[in-house]
């Protein structure tokens, strides 16, 4: 007989609750709970851990999105309650992750306007959602409350800490009890040091979801592979600082050289291949959610995830 | 348990005879001890101490070499189940299917195209790696045909894939002696096909519907003589790929069950989504992978997941320092500085050439290190621009003297300008932005 690998592990990855169902005092028709893992991804004997969750990004100003989804997606773009739904009903996401890139514009100040936007999100999809808000060390403090704030109750995940900037963002989800991402530079060191700073100031350790930073396919992907690896490897080891579910956004993929010099009869296609390559390694590697934008991409992960958790048992 | 070298030199001829490549027995015996070494490079072990030695002392995974020539691999032969834990060494060879229903013309298109395809990343050419040729339709006379349209092609390694002995006999007589992979040794069929194996010389793929019934076949296969063995999980779905493929690397590293230590064999035709199987093939330690010839998208995707993860993570890809031309860059051309981390060198290059603006790109040699790390470390310093700027000649190329650094070298901006003399301008932290850059801000 074959004996079980012994990995040596002693300890389970934390655990991440997405979302707020009605009971749970918010309005999503489902909530995720997600990390729990006690061995390498997709090697669980039971189904204790769920299949990874695929995030659909959309934006508010589709001037700083990618022109191949802009193509792809059509008039949807222009209005992100239309866009969310459809990423819930037709592309078949699991998560919708809104990206406030209006923040970009030389001098933003109009926040209000960004309330509207989550609200007519959140009032569009029944999916939990993620949302990524400035890209301005200088408004986010104003950015942050104001969309923990209008998403009060729904248990959303706010995106995005970084060492050097991560205090409005916390202060916005312990106010209305939310979570965060927790982003550094492919490497895990960085990664623990600023689960460290955020322990310290007070958020919980169920509400952080690390981010090691995807570098495209083929533009550095072997790193975060590695750090992601790496980062599973620890939490199982033990590492309570490193013991949060991961979320893993290959959004460069669409800018890298292949995509853009692509012919235009085949530009779809390596987007796709790009996004979902790097997805599919990323969730092998350690990720429990993985974010794309092309609607393409979508289905064809969640089907390869299926195909992962299945065993023909002999 | 593993030998001591000392132990293992008692069993040796100790006849120092350099046949196994080593100038003598005792370091033949250290490198066994390595499990750097495989004993059958021995000629002259007797049968008890190859027994003894067995697979305690070769590496984990057996090095299985396919093809003759310049095109042939080696796969097998890992030590590790993570890449940050070493490297992964022998990438696995991706193999592009022909049926022989297929006609001749396309057998030997896909043949050719293999032969000739090129993606060149990062300074490297990467290529498919040899042709499976499928007994589609079962019989002797279209085999045969379509092996010898293989042949006639290209000496690319090959995968014989059938169940039929008649038909594997007559297309090994076009091809056996090209050590090519036949496939596959089941429970029913194990010892005819060990018996062609051993007559050609042949690598040949066991395969078996679970791990214990795979591991009796492996012992069964080695027992009737053929040990250059390819184990074939025959996986039905992706988590089986995965849960097989991951148990029997775990399983012969850790030389708990040493006889399962044998490169993997992948059909990722049987999925409905052949890239998915392919990238988790890529990642998950298969060594040969057979696939449909796969379309300009997803063929640059999995050599391009292959490279990532088989890039040796102890050693950044460096360029070589030096002046790069983006175009035809004049006299009063932009010149940009940046580290010879390839990685960075290829991102900028590819977003300056994207903006066709012609520019000079000045390459510094901080040991393949990022600008970030560089920075930090202080390997990149002024005084390393400042020999750069004189050794590469760039006084000569340009009339102007002004230097755009990277926006994470912004620290280092006086120090460079004090020892140059060059005016320094910093530049944007994301190379995707240099292109606005510099039209909004590059004057000569």
């Amino acid at each position: 007989m074959i004996p079980d690998p012994n990995f040596g592990w002693t300890s389970t990855v934390g655990e991440v609750v997405l979302g707020a169902t009605q009971s749970d005092g918010g309005t999503r028709s489902r909530s995720y709970r997600i990390g729990g893992g006690t061995t390498l991804p997709f090697m669980e004997k039971t189904n204790a851990s769920p299949s990874p969750l695929v995030a659909f990004e959309i934006c508010d100003d589709s001037r700083f999105w990618s022109p191949i989804v802009n193509e792809f997606c059509g008039d949807l773009i222009h209005d992100p309650g239309a866009w969310a739904k459809t990423a819930e009903t037709t592309y078949g996401a699991d998560l919708v992750r809104l990206c406030l890139t209006s923040t970009r514009q030389r001098d933003f100040s109009d926040i209000l306007s960004l309330g509207k936007t989550v609200e007519t999100v959140l009032g569009s999809t029944t999916l939990p959602l993620i949302i990524e808000g400035s890209n301005e060390p200088k408004i986010d403090s104003e950015v942050f409350l104001k969309c923990g704030e209008t998403g009060q109750g729904e248990r959303l995940l706010l995106g995005t800490a970084e060492a050097g900037r991560y205090r409005s963002i916390a202060a916005a989800a312990l106010a209305y009890n939310h979570s965060i991402i927790a982003q550094s530079p492919i490497d895990i060191n960085l990664a623990k040091q600023l689960d460290i700073l955020l322990k310290e100031i007070g958020v919980p350790k169920d509400h952080i979801v690390i981010d090691p930073y995807t570098g495209a396919l083929g533009y550095g992907f072997e790193y975060s592979y590695s750090a992601m690896e790496r980062i599973r490897f620890s939490a199982l080891k033990g590492d309570a600082d490193l013991a949060m579910p991961m979320i893993c956004s290959p959004s460069d993929s669409l800018t890298v050289k292949e995509v853009r010099e692509a012919d235009s009869k085949e530009r779809n296609a390596v987007a796709v291949e790009w996004e979902f390559a790097t997805s599919l390694a990323a969730a092998i590697a350690g990720a429990e959610i993985v974010c794309v934008r092309h609607p393409d991409t979508v289905k064809r992960l969640k089907t390869a995830f299926a195909g992962l958790k299945t065993r023909s048992g002999a | 348990m593993a030998l001591k070298a000392l132990d293992i030199y008692k069993l040796l001829p100790k006849k120092n005879c350099k046949e196994c490549g080593d100038p003598t027995c005792l370091t033949f015996a250290m490198k066994l001890a390595a499990g750097k070494a495989d004993v059958d490079l021995c000629p002259y072990l007797d049968e008890n101490a190859k027994s003894v030695l067995g697979a305690t002392t070769r590496p984990p995974i057996k090095l299985v070499k396919l093809g003759v020539g310049e095109r042939s691999f080696a796969v097998g032969e890992e030590f590790v189940l993570y890449r940050h834990d070493k490297t992964f060494y022998h990438p696995p060879g991706i193999m592009f299917k022909v049926s022989d229903t297929d006609s001749e013309e396309k057998i030997m298109a896909v043949t050719a195209r293999v032969r000739d395809e090129t993606l060149t990343r990062v300074g490297t050419d990467l290529k498919f790696n040899g042709v499976a040729i499928v007994n589609t339709s079962g019989t002797v006379e279209a085999y045969t045909k379509a092996v010898a349209a293989v042949e006639k092609t290209a000496g690319l390694p090959e995968v014989l894939v059938s169940d039929n002995i008649a038909a594997l006999t007559a297309a090994l007589v076009l091809c056996g002696s090209y050590h090519p992979l036949i496939c596959a040794a089941t429970p029913e069929n194990y010892r005819q096909m060990c018996a062609l194996a051993k007559q050609h010389g042949c690598r040949l793929v066991v395969r078996a519907p679970s791990l214990d019934a795979l591991l009796q076949l492996t012992k069964d296969c080695v027992s009737e003589g053929v040990t250059n063995l390819v184990v074939d999980p025959s996986p039905r779905t992706l988590g089986d790929f995965v849960t097989r493929s991951t148990m029997i690397r775990q399983l012969a590293i850790s030389r708990a069950v040493p006889d399962l230590g044998y490169p993997v064999y992948l059909d990722a035709i049987k999925f409905d989504d052949e890239d998915a199987a392919i990238a988790l093939g890529i990642v998950k330690y298969a060594s040969v992978i057979v696939t449909s010839p796969l379309p300009p998208a997803s063929a640059k995707a999995a050599l391009t997941l292959r490279q990532n993860i088989y890039t040796d993570p102890q050693k950044p890809i460096q360029m070589n320092p030096g002046l790069y031309r983006i175009g035809t860059p004049g006299k009063d051309a932009p010149v940009l500085m940046t580290v010879n981390f390839s990685l960075t060198f290829f991102t900028l290059q590819g977003y300056l050439e994207s903006s066709r603006i012609p520019c000079f790109m000045l390459i510094v040699d901080t040991e393949g290190l990022s600008v970030l790390t560089a920075v930090a470390a202080g390997k990149l310093n002024e005084s390393l621009v400042r020999d750069a700027i004189k050794k590469f000649g760039i006084e000569n190329e340009v009339t102007h003297r002004k230097l755009i650094i990277p926006g994470y070298s912004a620290p280092l901006s006086g120090r460079i300008e004090e020892a140059t003399g060059w005016k320094v301008l910093v530049g944007p932290r994301d190379a995707a932005e240099i292109g606005d850059y510099l039209q909004q801000e590059w004057k000569p």
